[in-house]
């Protein structure tokens, strides 16, 4: 078995075990049910909510720089800390934290492979007990919405150049049968549908049941025998950027693709926006 | 009520809903969903002579604020007239459950009421606007 491209960038429980009092290290939860940290956590972890924390609460978009500087103050992280994140469903908010986390350029971010799950599955210690740390001062700087993020005309343009895309949703979220997850309810959309030219890979496949990341050969195949290969610049998208950028890990750490960007607009913007044009399967 | 207690009433009601399961013999049942994190929530009234909320039970998955708050409504509005059942809003929902605690899913905590409010607007408008006898 060949190796992942970045293998430090995941931490297995033992390690994360072997490291729940190593001061160079912060432990980050993210999860989509904004009260299961409060239920338990490991031990040593935060909380970082991607509504409350992460997003403007104003303007969709994300914090800026002095609020990052503020969050991170407030956590214990420095510059040089090793941020471990982990969550719930299958890390996918834990990656979209640290998405985040690499705008604005921080440079130990690791991801807990198996996430909560994993670490809960194997009856690893949790708490309840919120951990508070001395404040730090974290040099936060100005977020790059250029390298690993892509906004609604950039894709367009890419749109057209042919370049690679890979719709991340659900098989009938990207023929146009729905617009959002299997079981989901219906939501306001206006069109169902992908972004001409992008090819479907469901982010979920990528991990396996226990919430372990999939081996290097079967990641490369995944993508690779659909066209998604590392040479070419890839644009990844889903409904608000979130499971997208679980598979924009994927490429970018395990896989080493050198070049992938999250549409954090994806389908909630470009199936709502005036000018662009979709494809879609679906006739019904 | 501090926010460690406002949490453990949520924790509670979501380890041990009350009111939950089907209704036989319910007089609405209406499906409720929040797309943003997968939500579920389905609402059975029964409604007695007097236009009162007589019962109601929930079924539904989903993130623990949503699921906390249809058990902690299905208790709150039993007994309550139609048409102030109907006139609660979502800062009132808010307020019952812990503004601080649920207001960063506040689409969550407020799916159970308007599911229930989609249930009542479904009566005839005459049962609606009725004041208990």
């Amino acid at each position: 078995m060949t190796a992942y491209a970045y293998p430090d960038v995941l931490v297995d429980t033992e390690w994360l075990a072997a490291h729940l009092n190593d001061p160079k290290v912060r432990i980050v939860e993210s999860d989509e049910d904004i009260l299961l940290y409060d239920q338990g956590h490991i031990p040593g972890a935060v909380k970082i909510d991607w509504v409350g924390d992460l997003n403007d609460p104003v303007v969709r978009d994300y914090l800026d720089r002095d609020a990052f500087a503020t969050l991170m103050a407030g956590k214990g992280i420095r510059n040089d800390t090793i941020v471990v994140f982990y969550g719930d469903k299958h890390n996918w908010w834990a990656t979209y934290a640290m998405w985040v986390f690499k705008l604005f350029g921080h440079a130990d971010a690791r991801i807990l492979n198996g996430g909560r799950a994993k670490w809960i599955a194997e009856g690893r210690e949790m708490t309840r007990v919120i951990p508070s740390y001395p404040a730090t001062s974290y040099d936060a700087p100005v977020r790059d919405d250029a390298t690993i993020r892509a906004f609604r005309d950039e894709v367009k343009t890419h749109m057209h150049a042919k370049g690679a895309m890979v719709d991340v949703r659900s098989p009938q979220e990207f023929s146009g049968e729905r617009t959002h997850m299997p079981d989901y309810p219906q939501e306001g959309t206006l069109r169902g549908g992908h972004i001409p030219g992008a090819i479907n890979v469901p982010w979920a496949k990528s991990v396996n049941e226990d919430s372990t990341f999939k081996s290097p050969e079967e990641l490369a195949a995944l993508y690779g025998e659909q066209g998604i290969t590392p040479e070419r610049e890839v644009v990844a998208y889903c409904r608000i950027g979130e499971r997208s950028s679980h598979t924009w890990f994927v490429l970018t750490y395990l896989l080493g693709y050198p070049n992938v960007r999250n549409y954090d607009g994806s389908w909630t913007e470009w199936g709502n926006s005036v000018g662009v044009p979709i494809a879609k399967s679906y006739q019904g | 009520m501090e926010r460690q207690g406002v949490i453990d009433r949520l924790l509670d009601h979501y380890q041990h809903p009350r009111n939950a399961g089907p209704l036989a013999d319910a007089d609405l049942v209406v499906v409720g969903g929040q797309p943003d994190c997968g939500d579920q929530v389905t609402v059975y009234l029964r409604i007695d002579d007097a236009h009162r909320i007589a019962q109601m039970h929930f079924t539904g998955q989903g993130c623990t604020i949503s699921q906390a708050s249809a058990s902690i409504l299905s208790e709150l509005v039993v007994g309550m007239e139609i048409a102030d059942a109907a006139r609660l809003d979502d800062e009132w929902m808010l307020g019952i459950l812990g503004r601080d605690v649920v207001h960063n899913r506040s689409r969550c905590a407020t799916l159970a009421l308007s599911t229930l409010q989609t249930a009542l607007a479904r009566l005839p408008t005459d049962q609606r606007n009725a004041v208990a006898s």
